[in-house]
Order: C-alpha cells, then structure tokens, then sequence
C-alpha cells in the first residue's frame, strides 16, 4: 500500500505539472479565439491593451507550432567569405581574382575553409595574403587569423542586425540563431511576403556614403533621357529649358532630416534649432555656441507655383511630350533644392527603363540612379518614391561606420541619430564633408537611400549627427541602416524553405486527423483484444500522450510535422509495454498461477525486455536528434520524450490500478 | 480473445532457406537501386523545389513549355496528389531564390486565368545537401555502434553482434524494397529526404526493440532449459513471443497505415518507409539476428566438442 500510495503521488504530480505546462497552451488558444471575435482593430487594440503582459506570457509558454504547421520562411544564411575577402582586400589584381575564383570552386561543395584555400592558392602563385590584406609589418599568420575573425565577428553581427531588422518588420516569434561558425539561422512563422523578408535579411554590408549629382546636372542628363523616350532628337535639347518647365508634383513635402557633427561629451545637444528645417544637413556642431549657426536656414518647404507650360499640360499630353519627366516628377524647395518623385505605380516601370542599355547609354558613366525608400506621405493616396541621381562610386563605404545611435535630441524632442566612424573612416569623412560643403551625401543601403543630408561643414573626428527624421522610427530605421554598415560581411542564402499558409493548414488537419484515428484504432485494439485490462493501458496512454505535451511545452519546444509523426509511433510503441506484460501474466495464468501472483510476475518478467527496448530505442532518438535539422529535431525530441514516458506509465500507472484491485480482494481481472 | 496462443512452429531450422530469400530480395532490390536509382530528394541534392496549387487543373505539358521558355531545361515537374498541385524541381543554381522566382513570374504570365498559390519552396545549396548526407550515414553508423555497445553490455556480444547485423539487413531489404516499389509506383514520390533517414533511424529503433524482446526471452530460457538444444530454446523463445510480436506490429503498423494514408504529403515518404521497415524488422528478429545467433553457437557447440574429442588426459602408455 505504501509503495502504491508513492506511486499514486508521483502519478498525481507529474499530471499536473504536466497541466501547469499546457494550461498556457490552453490560455493562448482562449485569447486567440476572443481576440477573433473582436471585429473592428480597436476594439482588438483595446483587448490587447488591457491582457497584453497575459497574452505575451501565455504566447511565449505555449507549445509552438513549426514553420511545416503554420507556414512560414525558413532561412539559412552563410557569411560569403569570398565577397568578405573582396571587400577587404586593399587591391584586387587579376591574380586576385582567379585564387578566388579558384577556391571558391575548390570549396563549392567542400567543407574546407575557403581562406585557407584562398592561401593555398596564391602561394601556388607565388604570392601570399600580405600581398593584399593587413598592414606591412603583419605576417602571414596574424592576417590569417585576423581574417578569420573577421568572418566570426561578422557573423554575430549578423546575428543582431538581423533581428533588428525583423523586429523592425514585425514577425511574430522570430526564431534568428547562430549555427556553427559562420551560419545563421532564421525562422519566421507566418511570413509569406518573402521576397520583402529576403532584401531585409541579405541587405547587409551594402552601405555606401555616395554624393548626390547636382540637380542641374542631373536634370541635363533626365532631360536627355526625356526626349529620347520622347523619340526627340537628342542634339536639339533646348537649352532654355529650364527646371521650371516641368510637370511637378503637387504634394508638400516635409523632408527634414540633418547630420551634425557631435563632439562626445555633448552629444546631448543644447543647442539645436527649433524651426524645422526643410532640407537635410549635415553640420558641425560646436559646442561653445549656444545656438548652431551651421544650421540650415531655409525655411518651410514650398512647392513652386505650377506656373509653367509643362504643368498646365493635360496628364496625356505631358505624357506623350514628356515620358520621363511624367514619370519622375520634380519638386523643389524655395532654397533651391530640388527632389525627384515617382509614384509607386510608375516605380517599377522607371525601374526598367534604367535597366535598358540604351538609357544607361545616355546616362554619364560615373552617375547613376537610385531609389528612396519608400515616403512617409502619400501622393494622391499613392506610396510615392524619391529617386535620386548620385555619383556611382561610392565616397565611403560604411565599413568605416563603427556605431550609429538614435535618440531624441532633449533640447528641441527631434529625432536625431549619432554616428561614429573609425579612425581611417574619420579622416576620409573629414575630406570628405570638407569639400562637398553644402552638397548632399545620399546613405545608400542596398541600393536604396534611406536619407541624403546636406553637408553643412567639414566635419572631424568622426562624430556626426544626423537631424531632421519626422519622428524616432524614422531615425531608428537610419541607425539600424547605419549599423548594417557595421556589417561588413555579406550574407548568402545557403538554403530557404517557403511553407504557404495553407499547406501548413492542411499538414494540421492531416496531423491532428491521423494522430486521433491512430489513437483511437490502437485503442479500440488494445480494449477488444485485452478487455478490461485493455482499458487500463488505454488510460495509460492516455497519460502518455498528456505527459509527452506536458514536457513539449515546458521545454518550449516546437510541435512540427514530424513531430506529429513521432507522437503517432510512440503511440504504437506505448501499447507495446503494455502489451509484453499482458501476454506475460497470460502466462502465468495460464500457467495456472492465482491472478496476485500472475500479476507480479508478469510485470517483474517484461520489465527487462520493456527497459532493453525503450533504452536501444532512446539510443537511437537521441543519435537522430544529434545529427538531424529542425523538423528531424522535433521528431526525434517527441520519440525520446514518449519512450522515457513510457517506462513509467506502461510499468507505473497501469501496475496502480492492478495492485489497488488485487488489494481489495478481487481475484478475477479480465486480461481478455 | 488469444491468437497464437501456444504454438509451436519451426521457425529456424529451415533457416538456410530465409538467409536465401533475404540474400536474393537485397539482390534484386540493389539490382533496380542501382540501375533504375533511388531519387534524391532536395534536402540531399541541393536545388529549387516549388509546390504550387493552381485553381484548376494544369497540364503539365504546358507547365514544361513555360519551363523551357525562360530557359530552364531538365527540370523535374509532376503532380501531386492532384492535377492541381504541381511540384517543379530543377537543379538550376542562382543566389538566393532568383530561379524560383523567375519560375513563378513565368508561370503566372502564362496561366493569367488560373492563378496559384504557393504552397511550399525550398532551396538548398549543394554545401547543405552534402552536410545532410554526411549528417545521415553519421547518425546511422552511430546509432549502430551504440547499439552494438548497449546489447553486448547486457547480453552476449554475439547477439549484438547478430542484432546489428539484423539492422543492416533491415536497411538493405528497405532500400532495396523502396527503389522497386519507386519503379513500380512512381505516384507514390518515394525519394531519399530527410523525413525518409528519419524513418531508417526509427526503423532502426523499432527492429532493435522487436529483436531484444526475442533475445530478453532467449536470455530467460537459455537459464531455465540448460541441457536443451540452443536451436530448440531459440525455437521456444520465439513462439513465446509470438504473440506480443503479432499484436505490437499489428498496432503500430495500423497506426503507421493511417499515417501513411491521412497524414498529408510531408509523411508520406516516412510512412511508406516506415511499413515496409516494420516488416523486415519483424522478421529479421527471427530470421537474421535470431538464426545468426543459432549459427553462431552451433559452431561454438562444435568447436568445443571437437576440443573435447582431441583433449585427451595427459598419461604415460607402454611402449
């Protein structure tokens, strides 16, 4: 009785524990279905507002479901070390080039270290890594080591910007993870847009300072552009025209952001302009000066007076006589400056008419276009793009970017973000701002420019501040972009699984479906075939599954497809225990022994089978769960989960009910 | 309700005749896996994978078309399931998922009034595919060796050793097997994934646990019936576990069935897998690590017995 009343105790907790763990589960569901009924966002909002801490907690503690289950991108991404050693190498020759080329065939599908191989191949060519890396008094070594580093270093900070840039885009439950040396994982439940996701997650190390074309020289060449579409003839150019005649956008444009130079210890500023400004700057700040007179003085933006013939043109017209400009519209500032916009429908279509080579013929060879992200105003209730015109080598690339900070800036609440730049950066940068005063310097990352600041004045020691964002998302967007600069290391997608939302759908009705009709076949068995006793393993099994969902969800561990399958074989292999102990006191009963005894030494007699099977099994599981991926980890977790789950319900639980039967004096149990 | 209840079949003296239908089904077997191939899934070959669900049925002659229009030739395109589902697979190597895209592009300019949506993409570099394989013959030999180590630990290293070499039997016989059916029943889309070495590995588990429950009674009886045959306590232990053999497979293989049958495309492979695994490792329990072990003592019982006959007591004799 004793030994019973243990094992009715240790039964009772592990039940509960088991309830503990899923009670989240069950909580999460209940908050899903209400947040579901609540129609209107809200009224959702509202809900959320008032649970919000209940719903995350419970959402964090649930059993997960896997990308196979609830569709989602599923993305492994690898440091490209070829393109790593590109960006760092302080030349590239032709002899470069082919060890590169070389090894990255040699390494295609090898597990070797491609710098190693990279080594190997130079000094095949009588060269070796000091030729291109390093400083003069490094050797061999060091930059071997240095460049590995590099790849380690990188893939970290990999790690970072990449789940600053998915919580940025607001995927819930992001799994970002470091796998081995130079690899990174990403899971990302419910994404479906995954071309979005692919640019967020590979647009790194692609920061580059360029400077922006002087809007009259940009013209000339747009306006080249304009009459070849136009079938004009290009020798012809009217050289009177002039910005004014042009079909303009009528939205108002509130561009206001700057950088400023911070000296450390005052990079909280007390001395900033009020006014917003209207262009983007980038000034020194002093910090004896009470209020920065480098600051722009221009004042609210003004969009000029459609005055001109172009404008007055009906939308057709314009669009016959002038192609381009239709599509690229102009806008400019009291001050002077002047942007270009195009709407999001045209996006694409100005997209390809740079891509032709005839248009890239016309365009000046050291220029080159590039897209703003996308405005924070609307044009006609359209997303509207600004697109700019900048010198296509880049001033600085943003290796040198070392930090980049947002905050608000106390003095006046604006938005600003602090960047810093390494020593070298800094000295180029102080060339850099210092003679290009007063022109823009657009900050391009992966193609796209997320902001083209005026340079105010020539700013040394490598502390800017840019000013002027509308609000602090807009300035956190520019640090994360300034910190990708960081990032030196571009990332290759090694492998990426796409699951559709339905297919996951379908994979959980199929799961759910065949998980039950397995349960319930193998139970329906097990009480025909073994009657009453049958039952008692049933309820056993019952136990099993509850306690193998239990541990799931307290390891926090994911539920995919194969995982459902491994619930299905250890549904299979519960019974088996059961089974062996039955067939035993059979046996022994038929054996003539009285059913107390039969009993006890039916249970004593499987154990060692029932304990040798479940452990060479479990041996097996946990090999499977060492070498497999994901989803092979979810099955094999579940398999090994409900083998050890097994041992004590088949053997513990179901030995209860017999011994308190037998206790009470019953000398008839029904073993069918 | 009792099925083979005290019965008393012959299961290895005739076991010469099982080691030659194991031997010719792993022939024959080997011989369509080496001619006809097993088909590697993505997971081991690398490439572009594309499941879409059109809106109604597609020819896949037209999806070939389009295929070879943008330049993608070899491409693997079958149905699903369906007409409408259809999986594109193609070896085809570009950064990130450009080959898919343009796939998609394409397909959806050619089939402007049926549109799809997707259902799954996968790809993986060649690096990846080669590490999952590396990963899966690892995790296969592993599991032997520990297997190996477990059972010699609490048997005799003999019936490991015979239980191991059940296991491999195991595994040639289901390859073999999934390479013929693959030839005989292409709908079935058996290839080598991931979710397939998952099903070996977990074959793997599941012969090893039916051959220790015929070795844990083996081990008992061998104590109680010291001066019986080996042959005939082996003979013994099996009927003896007959029964537990029959119920258990019958069970899971019906809970595998269902799996096999509901559980949704990503299963399938497994299940399949898993079915035919369930059988030959019933059945490699007692016709290969079981009639190994009889073997193997045999040959112990006559060695000791010939050493009996030469062992004479030493003694001096009259010359």
């Amino acid at each position: 009785m004793k030994k019973n009343r243990f094992r009715i105790i240790l039964t009772l907790s592990f039940l509960l524990l088991s309830l503990y763990f899923l009670y989240p589960t069950y909580q999460d569901y209940q908050y899903n279905q209400e947040m579901k009924n609540l129609k209107n966002a809200e009224d959702s909002a509202a809900y959320f507002d008032k649970n919000g801490s209940d719903i995350l907690k419970a959402r964090d503690n649930k059993i997960k479901l896997g990308l196979d289950l609830q569709g989602g991108m599923y993305v492994i991404m690898e440091v490209d070390v070829a393109k790593l050693l590109q960006d760092l190498a302080k030349r590239k020759d032709e002899i470069f080039t082919q060890a590169l080329n070389d090894a990255i065939e040699a390494t295609k599908t090898s597990d070797e270290n491609l710098i190693d191989v990279f080594e190997q191949k130079l000094t095949a060519k009588g060269l070796s890594l000091k030729a291109y890396f390093g400083e003069i008094r490094d050797d061999d070594s060091k930059i071997r080591s240095d460049l590995k580093s590099e790849v380690d270093n990188s893939i970290d900070r990999a790690v970072q910007v990449v789940r600053n840039r998915i919580d940025q885009y607001g995927v819930s439950e992001p799994v970002i993870q470091k796998k081995g040396s130079n690899r990174l994982v990403v899971e990302l439940p419910g994404v479906s847009n995954t071309e979005e996701v692919r640019k967020l997650l590979q647009g790194t190390a692609l920061l580059e300072f360029q400077l922006v074309i002087d809007p009259q020289i940009a013209y000339k060449v747009m306006e080249k552009l304009d009459t070849y579409l136009a079938g004009g003839n290009l020798d012809s150019l009217n050289k009177a025209d002039s910005l004014k005649n042009l079909p303009k956008t009528t939205t108002n444009v509130n561009d206001t952001s700057a950088i400023t130079e911070t000296k450390k210890d005052t990079a909280k500023s007390k001395s900033k302009e009020t006014k917003k400004d209207t262009s983007k700057n980038i000034t020194k700040k002093d910090t004896s000066k009470k209020t920065d007179s480098n600051i722009a003085s221009t004042t609210d933006s003004n969009v000029m007076n459609p005055q001109d013939t172009a404008a007055q043109m009906t939308d057709e017209e314009a669009k016959v006589k002038h192609p381009w400009f239709y599509k690229v519209r102009l806008q400019q500032y009291q001050d002077g400056s002047v942007i270009w916009l195009v709407k999001e429908s045209e996006r694409k279509s100005v997209m390809r008419l740079l891509d032709r080579k005839e248009i890239q013929d016309l365009i000046p060879g050291d220029m080159e276009f590039v897209f703003g992200k996308e405005a924070d105003f609307l044009d006609e209730g359209e997303k509207i793009y600004q697109l700019y015109a900048v010198k296509k080598e880049p001033e600085l690339t943003g290796g040198v970017v070392v930090n980049a900070r947002s905050n608000i800036d106390p003095a006046n609440n604006q938005a600003v973000v602090y960047m810093e730049m390494s020593s070298e950066g800094s000295a180029d940068w102080a060339r850099i701002t210092g003679s290009n005063i007063n022109k823009k310097i657009a900050i391009v990352l992966d193609n796209v420019c997320y902001s083209a600041p005026v340079v105010r004045s020539k700013i040394t020691g490598g502390n800017s501040q840019i000013e002027g964002m509308a609000n602090i998302q807009e300035a956190k967007l520019l640090e994360i972009v300034l910190k990708a600069g960081a990032l030196p290391a571009p990332l290759k997608i090694a492998e990426e699984r796409t699951v559709g939302p339905s297919l996951g759908e379908d994979s959980i009705k199929a799961g759910l479906f065949s998980s039950l009709a397995a349960l319930f076949l193998v139970a329906l068995f097990m009480i025909v075939y073994y009657r009453f006793s049958g039952g008692v393993a049933d309820i056993a099994l019952m136990f099993n599954i509850l306690f193998v969902l239990g541990v799931l969800a307290s390891f926090k561990a994911t539920l995919t497809v194969p995982g459902i399958a491994g619930l299905i074989l250890s549904i299979g292999v519960a019974v088996d225990a059961n089974v062996l102990i039955y067939e035993r006191i059979r046996e022994e009963l038929g054996a003539g022994k009285p059913m107390r005894t039969a009993i006890e030494i039916g249970y004593k007699k499987a154990f060692s089978a029932i304990f040798d099977s479940n452990v060479t099994s479990i041996i097996t599981g946990i090999i499977l769960y060492q070498f497999g991926t994901g989803p092979i980890q979810g099955f094999a977790l579940i398999l090994i989960i409900g083998l050890v789950a097994n041992l004590f319900t088949a053997i513990v639980i179901t030995r209860i009910v017999f011994d308190v039967l037998t206790e009470k004096g019953k000398t008839q149990i029904n073993f069918g | 309700m009792r099925i083979l209840q005290n019965v008393n079949i012959d299961f290895l003296t005739k076991r010469k005749i099982f080691y030659f239908i194991s031997v010719a089904l792993i022939v024959i077997g080997f011989a369509v896996l080496l001619t006809n191939g097993l088909t590697l899934g993505i997971d081991f070959k690398g490439g572009n994978e594309i499941l879409l669900r059109f809106q109604q049925d597609v020819a896949i002659q037209n999806v070939r078309e389009t295929m070879s229009k943008i330049g993608i030739t070899g491409a693997e395109i079958k149905t699903m399931g369906n007409e409408r589902e259809i999986l594109i697979r193609t070896s085809e190597e570009g950064e990130g998922t450009v080959v898919t895209d343009k796939i998609k592009e394409a397909l959806k300019n050619d089939n402007p009034n049926n549109s799809y949506e997707v259902l799954r993409i996968d790809k993986v570099g060649p690096k990846i595919g080669k590490e999952l394989r590396t990963a899966a013959i690892y995790a296969t030999a592993f599991s032997f060796l520990a297997i190996l180590i477990y059972l010699a630990f609490r048997f005799e290293f003999v019936y490991a050793l015979g239980s191991v070499i059940a296991l491999i039997h195991d595994i040639l016989m289901t390859l073999g097997m999934i390479a013929i059916f693959n030839l005989l029943f292409p709908a079935l889309n058996l290839e080598l994934s991931q979710g397939m070495v998952a099903a070996f590995l977990t074959l793997i588990g599941f012969s090893i646990n039916d051959t220790v429950v015929v070795f844990d009674r083996i081990r008992e009886n061998i104590k109680l019936y010291k001066n019986e045959d080996i042959l005939k306590v082996m003979n013994r232990s099996v009927n003896a576990t007959l029964s537990r053999t029959v119920i258990t497979g019958g069970a899971l293989f019906f809970a595998v069935l269902v799996l096999f049958l509901f559980g949704g495309e990503v299963n399938k492979s497994f299940a399949f897998t898993f079915l035919i695994g369930m059988i030959t490792g019933t059945y490699s329990s007692i016709f290969v690590a079981s009639a190994f072990v009889v073997d193997i003592k045999k040959i112990q019982q006559r060695r000791r017995d010939a050493a009996k006959q030469h062992a004479r007591p030493a003694a001096f004799t009259k010359v």
